[in-house]
């Protein structure tokens, strides 16, 4: 195991992402923007509900699940299918398979150091002001620790879901349908856009058999010590749900990425 | 005179119709040859709709009502704000490559045509999938008409088709403004992300909003305007706020200083050097 090629892939995406501070500024900027929308939305939306708690989540509560899930989307979503599917209709993906070392390591580590990054310009500032203007409302104790080992898990499947869906481009060719369908299923069944206890009840037992619930629901779950994710009362489940999803999904997409990857059609060079 | 500014001169209307029903045509024949990736982009389409609407009902399952509306209203602000989007998909849509266009180089050739900058790069891609969501945007905004039971009669459906257009003006206009970014910066990327991200709150009411975002969502990311103020024409047409009334004006202006920001960035553009 060589790790030195890793870290320097790892190094180079840091030093990009870090060249780009205007890009940086305007996202934290826009972001302040887009969660004052979310803000005044559930605000308005709790103000006309005859109860303050609903399916056990107060208004605070779902505040701090929602913009901690804006802040872990812009930390985790790293536009990956659109990435690999560009190079696939360009040809440019044949230099990066001449590469020696497995194309799906090369891919996450290139953007692992983007994750990096963005998680101590984004994510880390979001979650400290959070957690000043909300006075405490998030526990502090052993649940930070837990919370970052899931949120690694969350990368893990949100990545290899990415690269499972990549491959498909293979075939397909097409860019934008594939992701704007990964992307609006990612986002609704892992409880990006509404916490799940308010999907009926149906839906969340499907819901519950889904790896997307792993990327947002465990970790922010986990963090807030809400019922079921607690170390009493089956944190370590979910915890479990998360490592077998993402061993089951390392698995299938490295069968399937060497099944599709010699079908690979390149026009001109 | 002579021939050129004589030629010039003619150009008005119906010179540039001729010219992007040409461009409109080439679009689609290349767009057929890579056909699965054409279906699937119109199932991805109904996909986002589908996704888009089934959060809108589970939040109704909790909440019966947002700030004094209810269900149906809901319902009809979104319908509306689908349709009003659906220029801003069919038309506009090349302006989520201009900046690979600017940041390779590409972009110079749109300044060496005798027509408009703006006209040419936009008239390039036709989507076809931005239909999709017109069928549901009609499908939605009927189905909460007729709940509602608001009146059908041609001059409320002349009304419609005028607030329709005048609200999609906004959209097509603040993403005019997020595209042009790129001419300035790099990794302009974001920001049409963002922003168009921002669409999916026009469906609320703006009265959700107080004191300076009030302000910020009404003039300055003007989303308010996609759903909302055209809306409240049909919706409560005895008590229709002066901005409304305004709102065709409105979207004139804003579409315009879009186009001029665009502009502006367009012919400062020198190239890439390669």
């Amino acid at each position: 195991m060589n790790a030195r090629k890793y870290l320097a892939l790892t190094r180079a995406g840091i030093i990009q992402e870090l060249q780009f501070r205007m890009g940086t500024f305007i996202t934290v900027l826009g972001n302040l923007i887009y969660l004052t929308l979310v803000y005044f939305l559930w605000r308005s939306i709790y103000a006309s509900s005859p109860t303050p708690v609903v399916n056990g989540m107060t208004f605070n509560d779902t505040i701090i699940y929602l913009v901690l899930a804006t802040a872990l989307f812009n930390f985790l979503e790293m536009y990956l299918v659109w990435n690999i599917s560009r190079k696939i209709q360009s040809g440019e993906i044949v230099m990066d398979l001449l590469k020696p070392m497995s194309y799906r390591k090369l891919m996450f580590f290139t953007f692992f150091g983007d994750n990096i990054t963005t998680f101590f310009l984004t994510f880390l500032p979001t979650f400290i002001v959070v957690f000043i203007l909300t006075k405490g409302a998030i526990p502090v104790g052993t649940n930070l620790i837990w919370f970052v080992i899931s949120v690694g898990g969350a990368l893990l499947v949100n990545y290899f879901i990415d690269f499972f869906v990549s491959t498909i481009s293979l075939y397909t060719e097409s860019t934008w349908g594939i992701n704007i369908v990964k992307e609006s299923i990612v986002l609704l069944f892992s409880g990006a856009t509404i916490p799940l206890v308010f999907f009926p009840e149906k839906l969340r037992v499907v819901v519950k058999c889904l790896p997307f619930r792993c990327i947002y629901d465990t970790p922010l779950n986990i963090l807030l010590q809400k019922d079921g994710y607690t170390p009493g009362s089956g944190m370590w489940t979910m915890l479990g749900l998360q490592l077998v999803w993402c061993v089951a999904l390392c698995a299938l997409t490295g069968i399937f990425w060497n099944f599709s990857v010699r079908r690979i059609t390149v026009n001109g060079g | 005179m002579n021939e050129a500014a004589i030629a010039n001169a003619k150009r008005g209307f119906s010179f540039y119709a001729r010219i992007y029903r040409k461009i409109l045509v080439q679009d689609l024949k290349s767009k057929m040859s890579y056909r699965a990736d054409f279906i699937i982009s119109t199932f991805g389409m109904i996909m986002t709709n589908t996704v888009g609407f089934m959060s809108f009902y589970i939040l109704f399952k909790n909440f019966p009502s947002i700030n004094g509306w209810n269900y149906h209203e809901m319902l009809f602000l979104y319908g509306f704000s689908l349709i009003a989007l659906t220029p801003l998909q069919c038309l506009f849509d090349n302006n989520w490559s201009l900046r690979y266009s600017v940041e390779s180089g590409d972009f110079i050739k749109y300044c060496f045509r005798p027509i408009n900058i703006f006209f040419y790069f936009i008239s390039e891609v036709f989507d076809v999938k931005g239909l999709g969501q017109l069928v549901f945007g009609v499908a939605v905004l009927s189905y909460a008409w007729s709940s509602l039971a608001i009146p059908v009669t041609v001059g409320t459906l002349c009304l419609l088709v005028l607030l329709l257009i005048t609200a999609s003006l906004f959209m097509i206009a603040i993403m005019n403004f997020a595209a042009a970014t790129c001419f300035w910066m790099l990794r302009s990327g974001y920001v049409m992300i963002l922003m168009f991200r921002f669409k999916d709150y026009a469906r609320y009411p703006a009265s959700i909003f107080d004191g300076l975002f009030r302000i910020i969502f009404t003039f300055v990311i003007p989303i308010a305007f996609i759903a909302y103020y055209p809306g409240l024409v049909i919706l409560h047409p005895d008590n229709i706020p002066l901005l409304s009334k305004l709102s065709p004006v409105i979207g004139v202006l804003f579409f315009w200083l879009s186009y001029k920001f665009w502009m502006l960035g367009a012919t400062r553009y020198d190239g890439t050097g390669s």
